[in-house]
């Protein structure tokens, strides 16, 4: 029993870990443009094929083995997305949101909900043409081991998929540079700026437009890595963001929204949710148990858990 | 300087400037006074380019400034500290005067600035690590101008800088403005609803009403109108 | 009924039964079955959004989770025929039942939440129900067949009596959602949307308005799920329950117009015909190219209309000039009955906001008919010590009795009941409503009847001299004229006491003489006014005394001239130099 729930706990902070990276994705968007992006699920799933294409041709050209490719191509997806997501913003997303919307009614509310369900119906059928309706994942031999802790306290062990292991330290590191990025830099300022108050930072000679324009890139970005560092232990369709959008809204309201730990925490207990209660509940009821915890917290804290308050009480 | 020729705003039907002309030179210290909603704060959002006009023209440093993006506006060394203060809340006091010298000529003297923006306000120092949303109104006023003076402005634009504050921190604000403008040779442009005050410190005031400039001339001569005196500075009229 | 309704619902009532009667002859005409299930679909899915723009379109509190009634009206009606043999019929009026209990039941915690958080929040039933009903084993419900009676089962051998009954279905919905929008209920909505904060303040409860909005939506949304399950066949949960089933609501209204009933029918009459068909004509041949050309044609139809394509095209080639002023003589007067002694007593009312005392032991009282001034700087505590007295804040110490009823502990609305009115400083108009409208939701919050609350509101509008204007929208207006509709609104609800918030502001000279004499004449008929203002010359002309703030402290009391005498009020507020230059100009006078 015990075994049970260690092996759950440290699953669950596992998969945590990688969830917390997607939500910090979808967290920039929401956070920086307050912007409800319907198509961040897509952009986990085209993280996850572009990683698959990736480690394809790596292992066709034989330069990386079959260890590496898959963190490589997870790696090599994020900046792919970012541009993507860049050009989806400039050619898109600007017409209905930032500064040219703030003065209408809903601020562009309605508008924005279309335009990114429409991205995401593109996406997800754009993905099955090209790319079938046939389940995909990226193998990794990882995904096969477990580092094995313990016994220990009599027989108990703990068994860690090294695959997951893995991915989930990039995970950690990918987030804290990201971090680094918006706590330290110039330009991690600039984006903060441009999120709390979008008409001062104009003043200042912010840029908002592009600002967000790099927020909804590096979103883009950050949930498509997450995305092919999940492609290694999970098979996949053109239509899983489907079930990873709701889950990284959970997480990003339930961490509190603008802020990149907040998500990252957010995600994390997501996670661990759904690892933890795999130990009483049916599989079905998983899912059930993150949108009770989700709706109990957001009631009872309708900042968020990790929500920080910057006003002068 | 800056020139503002015949400008007009609408917003949905509503005329809130009405062409309204005005110019500041360099190092001058110019004074816009009225009523709230007279259009005093249209006047700067469209200097600054958040609001577009309906007609007429900006002129800085001889160059139409409307064609600027708003966003480019900060660069030319045009500051803007906005009516209620406006800091980044969730920004330590040091991340917003970074945010102010964000353009190349504030970065370029960042380290003097810093040091000025201190010695005018040796409070942004002691607190430079705390959330600019936990300070004071008094202080994230001083933030305010501060940040409008990281970027190593030509013009600083100040729009009702005493709101909300205390008369004690309202004298000390004002006093810090003139010495902005007496020391660092920096031209101001200040909006203000404490007409007296601020019409003493300036070269030369306007009087906006109803979105019109009704008034203009040097401050002993606005001092002196009537309607001034009746209207703004709420004098003789139930005697009148 | 509300007041001037009529005319615009009997427009809409024939323009419906035109519609709805060329839809059936075109589908009458139509024999290839799978076309006619398009048609069945298209009522079906405007339904939906009906329901979807009679809560969130309406109040302005998004839902992306209307799949949760939808779900439920199909699991509803499918279930009762599969245990209890119960037809459709009577299964789809139990599913509204259903759908209007779990409404309840979503809403009681949900609407503590807002903005964002309410429309996430909402996204996260239907997929714990849809998990749920996964895990109880409902996978795939087929309906159990009864050929022998189509038409008590709703299982028609020919598929257009199906589109028929959806017909149906949808003209009871339209009905519906055109009384809503012509009613009080309509008019209360839309005061929310706009700002829910002057609802209140007019007395509207609008927790009780949303409440009943999302209760008519879940019912209107359970109807359309129902009916779906009748025409497929089968229910999933992920047909019913699905993200797709609440992205459909939203889109068929976002792309129609949101906050008319006709928006879910353009939204479905062009878009459901047009995904099917995409489906149907490309879909075998490449599979998603359909889903493709249905992302790209939402998003150029929003980027070229983003407020939908009804205001779109109402907005390009039907502005219609506003029909003229009908005003009769109002029936009613705003005359408050004569009565002297106090009428409001405020003792030790106090407010922190942590650490920040903004209003301090605030003690004053108020006489029948009187107007007291209250001044001081920007930050002074006077919106606060407002929003105290009409319990948009709670106090935390202190008491305020008006006319003898303590005010502490009654909710904004309660406030407005007891007969005290009031002003903000930003005024919020509804810009597309008219004048007369925009006051008669004020006359509902009072708790008025229809015909009451348009007599009160003529009767607001001609004390502020604005009945000639009566039938224009209220985007129009001039800054002056906003704020007299502004006024007109706090006296619709017939109070005895005004609050007025920078009535002034921004007011030229001629135009605040204007609002002087209106604000006159109202005390002459025997209102009392409480008032906030900065400009002083109009003060020191208006008001019988003053009461300065500073600090959130009472600072000075009294007659204006002791007061602007007074030297803490010099220093604090008027300055030092305003005596000095107060009496010169008095002397030279």
């Amino acid at each position: 029993m015990l075994e049970n729930v260690l092996n759950a706990v440290a699953a669950g902070l596992i998969i945590g870990c990688l969830y917390g990276l997607m939500c910090i994705g979808l967290g920039l968007i929401f956070g920086i443009m307050k912007v409800v992006n319907f198509a961040q699920g897509e952009l986990l799933m085209l993280g996850m094929y572009i990683s698959l294409y990736v480690v394809g041709g790596f292992t066709a050209i034989g330069v990386l083995g079959p260890y590496t490719a898959p963190f490589v191509g997870a790696l090599i997806a994020g900046p792919v997305l970012f541009g993507g997501g860049a050009l989806l913003h400039r050619f898109l997303l600007r017409h209905v949101s930032g500064l040219s919307t703030a003065a209408r009614l809903d601020q562009g509310g309605f508008g924005q909900l279309i335009v990114t369900l429409g991205i995401s119906l593109i996406l997800q059928n754009g993905g099955l043409i090209l790319f079938g309706s046939t389940p995909a994942s990226v193998r990794t031999p990882l995904s096969a081991k477990a580092f094995i802790i313990g016994p220990f306290a009599g027989d108990t062990m703990l068994f860690l998929n090294e695959g997951r292991v893995i991915a989930c330290a990039v995970a950690i590191v990918i987030a804290v540079a990201l971090w680094l990025v918006m706590e330290r830099t110039r330009l991690g300022k600039a984006l903060r700026a441009a999120a709390d108050n979008p008409i001062a930072a104009t003043y200042m000679g912010i840029d908002v437009d592009r600002a967000y324009g790099i927020a909804f890139g590096l979103g883009a970005g950050i949930t498509a890595i997450a995305g092919g560092l999940m492609a290694t232990y999970l098979s996949f369709t053109p239509f899983v963001g489907l079930d990873y959008v709701i889950i990284m809204y959970s997480g990003v309201v339930l961490g509190g929204m603008g802020s990149i730990l907040g998500a990252f925490w957010g995600g994390l207990l997501v996670g661990f949710v759904q690892q933890v209660s795999a130990l009483v509940l049916s599989p079905q009821l998983q899912n059930a148990a993150i949108f009770v915890v989700f709706l109990l917290t957001v009631g009872l804290r309708p900042e968020g858990l990790f929500g920080r308050s910057a006003e002068r009480a | 300087m800056l020139e503002v020729k015949e400008l007009s705003v609408s917003y949905g039907g509503l005329r809130a400037l009405q062409r309204v002309s005005l110019s500041v030179e360099a190092g001058r210290f110019v004074t816009v006074v009225g009523p709230n909603g007279a259009g005093k704060t249209t006047l700067f959002k469209a200097i600054c380019g958040v609001v577009p006009p309906a007609a007429g023209d900006v002129r800085w440093d001889g160059a139409p400034l409307l064609a600027q993006p708003a966003a480019r506006r900060a660069h030319l060394g045009i500051a803007h500290v906005p009516e209620g203060r406006q800091v980044f809340r969730t920004l330590t006091v040091r991340e917003n005067l970074e945010m102010g010298a964000y353009p190349r000529a504030g970065r370029a003297r960042w380290a003097h600035t810093l040091d000025r923006i201190h010695t005018l306000f040796p409070i942004l120092h002691e607190r430079a690590d705390q959330l600019a949303g936990t300070l004071s109104g008094g202080e994230q006023q001083m933030l305010a101008i501060g940040r409008g003076l990281a970027c190593a402005p030509r013009l600083l634009m100040l729009d009702e800088p005493s709101m909300g504050l205390a008369p004690a921190i309202t004298e000390t604000i004002f006093e810090r403005i003139a010495q902005i403008h007496r020391e660092d040779g920096v031209a101001i442009l200040l909006v203000e609803q404490r007409v007296a005050e601020a019409l003493e410190l300036s070269d030369h005031g306007y009087v906006l009403e109803t979105g019109r400039v009704v008034l203009d001339g040097p401050y002993q001569t606005l001092l002196a109108d009537d309607r001034v005196r009746r209207s703004y500075l709420g004098m003789g009229e139930e005697d009148a | 009924m509300r007041v001037g309704g009529g005319a615009r619902l009997r427009r809409d009532a024939i323009a419906m039964a035109v519609v709805s009667v060329l839809y059936v002859a075109l589908a009458s005409l139509v024999h290839n079955s799978y076309y006619q299930l398009i048609l069945t679909l298209v009522p079906i899915w405007a339904v939906l959004g009906l329901g979807w723009n009679l809560f969130s379109g309406m109040s302005g509190l998004v839902s992306f989770g209307h799949a949760s009634f939808f779900g439920i009206g199909a699991y509803t009606v499918t279930l009762a025929l599969v245990y209890l043999q119960l037809t459709p019929w009577l299964g789809i009026p139990l599913g509204m039942v259903v759908g209007c209990i779990a409404a309840v039941l979503i809403g009681l915690p949900t609407f503590r939440l807002r903005g964002h958080y309410f429309a996430l929040s909402m996204l996260a039933y239907p997929l714990a129900m849809l998990y749920v009903l996964q895990y109880l084993g409902f996978q795939e419900v087929p309906l159990p067949m009864h050929r022998e009676h189509p038409a008590l089962y709703l299982q028609f051998a020919e598929p257009f009596y199906a589109t028929l009954v959806a017909t149906g279905v949808f003209v009871a919905a339209m009905v519906a959602g055109m009384l809503v929008e012509n009613s009080r209920f309509g008019l209360a909505l839309l005061a929310i949307k706009q700002n829910e904060l002057a609802a209140e303040a007019a007395g509207l409860d609008t927790r009780r308005w949303k409440m009943l909005a999302l209760m008519a939506s879940g019912a209107i949304s359970a109807a359309a799920g129902g009916l779906y399950a009748c025409v497929l066949l089968i229910v999933t949960p992920d047909s019913v329950f699905g993200v797709i089933v609440s992205a459909q609501a939203l889109v068929v209204t976002l792309f129609g117009g949101v906050g008319t009933v006709w928006g879910p029918v353009i939204g479905a009459a062009i878009l459901i015909p047009l995904a099917e068909t995409l489906n149907a004509k490309l879909g075998d041949v490449i599979p998603g190219i359909q889903g493709v050309v249905y992302g790209f044609a939402i998003i150029a139809i929003m980027l070229a209309a983003p407020e939908g394509l009804f205001w779109t095209l109402r907005d390009r080639f039907w502005r219609r000039p506003p029909p003229p002023a009908k005003i009769e003589e109002h029936a009613s007067s705003l005359a408050v009955p004569a009565a002297s002694g106090t009428l409001l007593e405020v003792r030790g009312l106090s407010k922190a906001f942590g650490g920040l005392r903004a209003v301090q032991d605030v003690g004053f009282t108020l006489a029948h008919g009187e107007i007291l001034g209250i001044i001081g700087p920007n930050g002074a505590g006077k919106t606060t010590l407002f929003n105290l007295l009409n319990g948009v804040l709670p106090a935390d110490a202190g008491s305020a009795r008006f006319d003898g009823q303590e005010l502490r502990g009654r909710k904004v609305h309660a406030v407005a009941r007891l007969g005290i009115g009031r002003t903000f400083q930003v005024v919020r108009s509804f810009p597309r409503l008219s004048l007369l409208d925009n006051v008669i939701v004020a006359g509902y919050g009072a708790g008025l009847g229809d015909h009451p609350a348009a007599a009160a509101a003529e009767a607001a509008l001609e004390a502020v001299g604005l009945a000639d204007r009566a039938a224009r929208p209220a985007g129009e207006l001039t800054n002056k004229e906003l704020r007299l509709m502004e006024l007109a609104r706090a006296l619709a609800g017939r109070p005895r006491l005004l609050l007025l918030d920078e009535t002034l502001a921004g007011l030229g000279r001629e135009e605040c003489d204007d609002v002087l004499a209106v604000l006159r004449a109202l005390r002459a008929a025997g209102m009392t006014i409480v008032i906030i203002e900065h400009t002083m010359h109009a003060m020191l002309r208006l008001a019988d005394r003053f009461l300065v703030l500073d600090h959130g402290a009472v600072l000075a009391e009294g007659l204006p001239r002791q007061v602007i005498e007074d030297r803490a009020v010099i220093e604090a507020y008027l300055g030092a130099k305003f005596l000095a230059r107060h009496s010169a100009a008095g002397q030279n006078a």
